[in-house]
Parts: C-alpha cells; sequence; structure tokens
C-alpha cells in the first residue's frame, strides 16, 4: 500500500503539472459528451424508408365531416422518413443499404379505404438485417397511428347516422335526399297518441313509446359502446412541462459514461505507458514496486481522477436543473449511490485502458490504440438491444453500457437497490478481470 | 543465467561472481546483452532460467537515465527514497546528491543537461548506501572531471568492501578502474580475466580473427 500511495501522489502532482492535460481532460469529455447525447437523442429515430406508390399516392378522403389528406398523412410519418421513389430505384436501395425498407402502397389502396368492404392494405419489404425488427416496429407504429386517426373519423360517422336517428333531421344517401322523424320525435307524438280517447290505440301507443324510451336510452350509448370496442385499451398522453432533453436521464447517464470512458481509458493508457517512457520501470519492479502494485496504483488513480471528473460533470448537471428551475430537479439525495457507480465504472474503464497500454507499449500507440478500441466499444453499447445478439454480448464485456445503466438506475429508478447492485457487480467483475489481465500484460513494457 | 525474449537468446547461459572488494568491468559490442546482464541482477528483468544471488543492498544505474522527467532532481530523490524504505530521506538524499556532486536546483529533471541527468539518474542508485553498484556505461554523458569523480566513487565503494561491475566500452577505463574484466559477444561470455589479459590476446598474431568487441 505504502508503494501504491506513493506513486499515486506521484502521479497526482505530474498531472497538476501538465495544465494543458488536466483543461483537456475536463473540456474534451463535455464537448464529446454533448455531441453524443444529440446523436444518442436523434439517431435511428426515423429509419429511412423507400415510399413506392406505382398508382400515385392516395387522395385526400373524406369521413362522415372529416378530410384526410392521405399523402399529407405519409408526409408527415413522424415514426419513419418516407422517401417517395420509383419501383426499380427503390429495389436498388434497399439491396444496397440506402433505405432500411420499402414501403409500397398498391393500386386500389384507396377507393379499398373508402369503400371499407375489406381493409386496405400496404405492403413493407426490408432485408434480413439486423435493423428490418426496428424498422417493422416503427412501421407498425406509424400504421397504429394512423388507423388510431381514421378510427376516430369513422366512429365520429357512425355517430351522426346514430345522432340522426335518434334525434331525425335531413340526410344524404349517394344522391338522395331524405327526411327522418328520429327516435325522440316518434316518441313524442306517440305520447301525443297515447292520450287518444280510443283505449285500444292509447293502449298501443303507449307501449309503442316504452319501447321508443327503452330504444333511444340504447342508442345514446352507441357512442360510448363503439369508442370502447374500438379502444379496449386507451393510451392517455399527457405533456407537461419536465426536463429539457439535453438533461434528461438518459443524456445525463450517457454524459457521464461516455466522459468517463474516454477519460478513464486514455488515461490508463497513457499512466502506465509514461513509467516505460521515463525508463523508470526497471527501477519500480527491481524491488521498488512489482507490477501487480503498479497496475493497481495506475487503475486508482485513474479511479481518483475520472471519478472525481464524472462527480464534477454530474454537480454541473444538477446546477443547470437547479438554475433552470426545471420541474422534477436534480435528485442530489441519489449522489452517493452515483458516486459509487462512478468510482467503479473508472475502475473498471481504469483497468482497460492500463491493459491496452501494457499491450501498445509505446505513448503514440496506446493513445491511438485506446482510440480505436474504446470508440466501437462505447458505439456497441448504443446499439438497440434486441438487433444482433452478438453485438449486445460484446457490449456487455465492455463497461459503457453497465455504467449507462447503473447511473441511469442510480440517478432515477424508484427502486435502484437490485439493479444498481447487478450493474456494479459486472463492473467490479470488469475492473477485476481487466487488472489482471493487465497485470499479466504489463512485462510487455520491460 | 540465461535470458531470451521470444525465440530470441539475448544472453547465454551465463555464470558469474562478484566479490566483495572487487570492481568488474563488462565489455563487449552493442547488442552484445551488457544491458540485459545488469537489469537481470538489478532485479529488473527475470532471467528465462538460472537464478541471481544477491547477498547485500544493490545500487543500479542504468545506461538510459531512469528518473521522472517533470519532477526536481529532488522529488525523484525523495521518491525513490521513500520507495526504497529509507529511513531518513533528507539525509539519504542529500548524501546521494553529494556524492554526485549535483547541484540542488528547482528545475525538472528533463530540463538538466544529459550530463546532469545522468549523475541524477546514478544518485538514485546511490539511495539507500548499496554495497553493490550496477553501472551501464556510466561515463558516456561524462566529462573528464565528472569521469574522475564517478572512478573515485566507485573506489571508495571497493574501498569500503563492496563490488562494482560496470558495463563499457572503453578499453582503458577497464584497464585503469576493473580488477576483472568480463567480454560477451551475442550473449555468450567470450572472455573473463584481468583487462592486461585480455590486452595481451587482442595483441596476438590471431587477433584479427575475433568478432569485433566494442573494446
Amino acid at each position: 500500500m505504502r508503494a501504491i500511495r506513493l506513486l499515486l501522489g506521484k502521479d497526482v502532482r505530474l498531472l497538476r503539472r501538465s495544465p494543458a492535460l488536466a483543461a483537456a481532460l475536463i473540456v474534451y469529455p463535455l464537448v464529446v459528451a454533448l455531441l453524443v447525447g444529440l446523436v444518442v437523442r436523434y439517431a435511428g429515430e426515423r429509419p429511412r424508408v423507400a415510399l413506392v406508390a406505382p398508382a400515385g399516392l392516395p387522395s385526400v378522403i373524406v369521413v362522415g365531416k372529416q378530410t384526410f389528406d392521405l399523402q399529407q398523412l405519409f408526409a408527415g410519418a413522424k415514426e419513419v422518413k418516407l422517401v417517395r421513389m420509383p419501383a426499380a430505384q427503390a429495389e436498388h436501395q434497399l439491396s444496397s443499404g440506402q433505405v432500411l425498407a420499402v414501403l409500397t402502397v398498391p393500386k386500389g389502396f384507396t377507393s379499398d379505404l373508402r369503400g371499407l368492404k375489406r381493409s386496405p392494405k400496404l405492403i413493407l419489404r426490408t432485408t434480413r438485417g439486423g435493423l428490418s425488427t426496428r424498422v417493422v416496429e416503427k412501421l407498425r407504429s406509424f400504421v397504429y397511428s394512423t388507423n388510431l386517426d381514421l378510427q376516430k373519423a369513422y366512429i365520429q360517422a357512425n355517430l351522426s347516422a346514430v345522432d340522426l336517428l335518434l334525434h331525425g333531421g335531413g340526410g344524404v344517401i349517394g344522391r338522395t335526399r331524405f327526411d327522418l322523424l328520429g327516435v325522440r320525435r316518434a316518441r313524442a307524438e306517440l305520447a301525443v297518441l297515447a292520450r287518444s280517447p280510443d283505449p285500444a290505440t292509447a293502449a298501443r301507443a303507449k307501449e309503442l313509446g316504452t319501447f321508443m324510451g327503452q330504444l333511444s336510452g340504447a342508442v345514446g350509448q352507441v357512442g360510448t359502446f363503439l369508442r370502447a370496442t374500438a379502444n379496449p385499451i386507451q393510451l392517455v398522453h399527457v405533456q407537461q412541462s419536465g426536463r429539457s432533453w439535453i438533461l434528461s436521464a438518459q443524456v445525463q447517464a450517457y454524459a457521464l459514461a461516455l466522459a468517463l470512458a474516454f477519460v478513464a481509458v486514455l488515461l490508463g493508457a497513457g499512466a502506465i505507458v509514461a513509467e516505460r517512457e521515463e525508463n523508470v520501470l526497471g527501477r519500480l519492479v527491481g524491488g521498488l514496486a512489482g507490477f501487480g502494485r503498479l497496475v493497481a496504483e495506475k487503475i486508482a488513480f485513474v479511479t481518483l481522477i475520472a471519478a472525481g471528473l464524472g462527480l464534477l460533470l454530474a454537480l454541473a448537471f444538477g446546477l443547470i436543473v437547479e438554475l433552470g428551475h426545471i420541474s422534477g430537479g436534480q435528485p442530489w439525495q441519489r449522489v452517493p449511490l452515483l458516486l459509487a457507480g462512478l468510482l467503479l465504472a473508472a475502475a473498471a474503464f481504469g483497468a482497460f485502458g492500463v491493459l491496452v497500454g501494457a499491450l501498445a507499449r509505446e505513448a503514440g500507440t496506446a493513445t491511438l490504440f485506446a482510440f480505436l478500441v474504446a470508440l466501437p466499444l462505447t458505439l456497441v453499447a448504443l446499439v438497440p438491444h434486441g438487433t444482433a445478439p452478438v453485438v449486445t454480448w460484446i457490449g456487455a464485456l465492455f463497461p459503457f453500457g453497465h455504467a449507462v445503466h447503473a447511473f441511469t438506475v442510480a440517478l432515477y429508478d424508484a427502486h435502484p437497490a437490485r439493479l444498481f447492485l447487478r450493474e456494479c457487480a459486472w463492473l467490479a467483475a470488469l475492473a477485476l478481470a481487466y487488472g489482471i489481465a493487465a497485470r499479466a500484460a504489463a512485462r510487455r513494457l520491460l | 543465467m540465461t535470458r531470451r525474449f521470444g525465440r530470441r537468446v539475448v544472453l547465454e547461459p551465463t555464470d558469474l561472481e562478484i566479490g566483495a572488494g572487487e570492481v568488474v568491468a563488462l565489455g563487449g559490442p552493442n547488442g552484445a546483452g551488457k544491458s540485459t546482464l545488469l537489469a537481470i541482477l538489478a532485479g529488473a528483468l527475470r532471467p528465462s532460467g538460472g537464478t541471481v544471488a544477491v547477498a547485500s543492498k544493490l545500487g543500479w544505474m542504468p545506461q538510459r537515465p531512469a528518473l521522472y522527467g517533470r519532477l526536481t532532481p529532488r522529488e525523484n530523490l525523495e521518491l525513490f527514497a521513500r520507495l526504497a524504505g529509507v529511513a531518513d530521506v533528507d539525509a539519504a538524499v542529500g548524501r546521494a546528491l553529494a556524492e554526485v556532486g549535483l547541484a540542488v536546483e528547482d528545475r525538472r529533471a528533463a530540463e538538466l543537461s544529459v550530463g546532469n541527468q545522468q549523475r541524477l539518474n546514478l544518485a538514485i542508485g546511490l539511495l539507500g548506501e548499496p554495497s553493490v553498484l550496477l553501472l551501464d556505461e556510466p561515463t558516456a554523458s561524462l566529462d573528464a572531471r565528472r569521469r574522475g569523480a564517478l572512478w573515485e566513487l566507485v573506489a571508495r565503494v571497493r574501498g569500503a568492501g563492496g563490488g562494482v561491475l560496470f558495463a563499457t566500452h572503453n578499453l582503458d577505463e577497464a584497464r585503469r578502474v576493473a580488477d576483472r574484466l568480463l567480454v560477451l559477444e551475442e550473449g555468450l561470455l567470450v572472455f573473463q580475466g584481468a583487462p592486461a589479459a585480455y590486452v595481451e590476446e587482442q595483441a596476438a598474431p590471431n587477433a584479427h580473427e575475433h568478432k569485433d568487441t566494442g573494446l
């Protein structure tokens, strides 16, 4: 421990004497975190999908009193970016990966939609690539939301007919105009007849009046029933003034993990290689400190610096949240939990960095190697779950995904204990595994 | 002991002993394995085979200065003294600086001249008052005055019953200072004996058959 403490003090002193490096350590991850925050927020939200309509795009249709511009509906799809193109071009772009799917609007779509004798069909073609599931989900969501809008219009149209039946009035079927008495007016007239001096007529009118009353009540409920059967489960979306996206839980967690990943991996790689560059490794391992203690010291050094930086970042986010009076506020009571996650994540990233440095041996190579390795392994963790299982497994062996999850859970989960401990166990295991590997690889530095 | 780097043998099986009060010169051309041998004796490298037995404290001065360039000379000495577990750090640092004649400066070690860096390198090796010194081409960057001071130090260590093994390319130096000369060629110990005997051997009529020994 004495050797570790002495070397740790030396490394902190050396870092303090490199103001440019210290400044870069703070500024660089913030900038990268911000940029990746933007990417995370928007990447993959709108997959590019070719829109093929051999008979032209569907035109305007009228349902009841509502008008639907189907062209506008397609153009305004939020879930995917629909790009109109001919069938041959769409085919080419699908095979070359320029579009992730082809959505074809077949002939007769509009007439099917107007007639409603059968459901109009849209044909979606995807490749067998890993992203096809995601595109299908997005288009299902688009079709669902379109169906929902149409459904509302059809229900409204049906309810107008029911309303006419109930209250009576003028209507048009095709080109034929008609005038309907309506259940309520019929009931009123039957009530007059029920006061007829002819007892038989009065009794008959009374009986019919009772039936009309029951009919009126039943027809009055049709709207509710229609809506209920059309939407057995309804999702009510209430938008409130919450955090701006930049401070959302997801982006805050990604920013912290990203800052830690780059700082710790680069610092870890640089710190171990620096001992070789200074030519002091021989002295150290020749009786002053073994490779084990040297690797442990480097991991401790990186952990201290990177976790400190992570904490500063979290405090900065919190300060912005408080000063901006953003609803929900920063969960300050969770900061100790977050700090535990930061320490473990920094240790895991640091151990990985030391391993990279030990393998690379030279400062220039170590820096480049650290970048080349850390960048894809970070991006691997950003690939959505279920896209490609192999990628998910590779991501699981790098601390980034676990760090993001641990930070999110630590800051915003209502009951964080179980998930947080699981991710912390992963981070601790990765730190240990990379540390052991770094210890074995450190001999290469001599 | 022997040492390989991968499949390449850099030090063939070599037996040697440095006795108390003995100064031994280690010669040989570049890449002969001199620095590897010294690093193994200093414990910086593990031998691939064989053992190293050290009966007393070792002080090592590698060929290239082994120090932290962004620390001052004093900070370097204090750090290595503490790492070595020296009881009175200030006294040990003062002694080491006096031995090599290096003035205390606030400049970083990297800003020192090459010669002064080499003196600091030696001073670090002297911390803990070692009785055996391993010096890798110690006079390479020193001026004549500093070389003289170094050999005085070597003489003091010998006088105190210590041992010194130094690598050199300078046969005159070996002849003047060393009791014994070892010559390595491609990792193989090709000569072991008095420096004068080596000079005679080199002067012999068949000397042209010898490879370049770097001396």
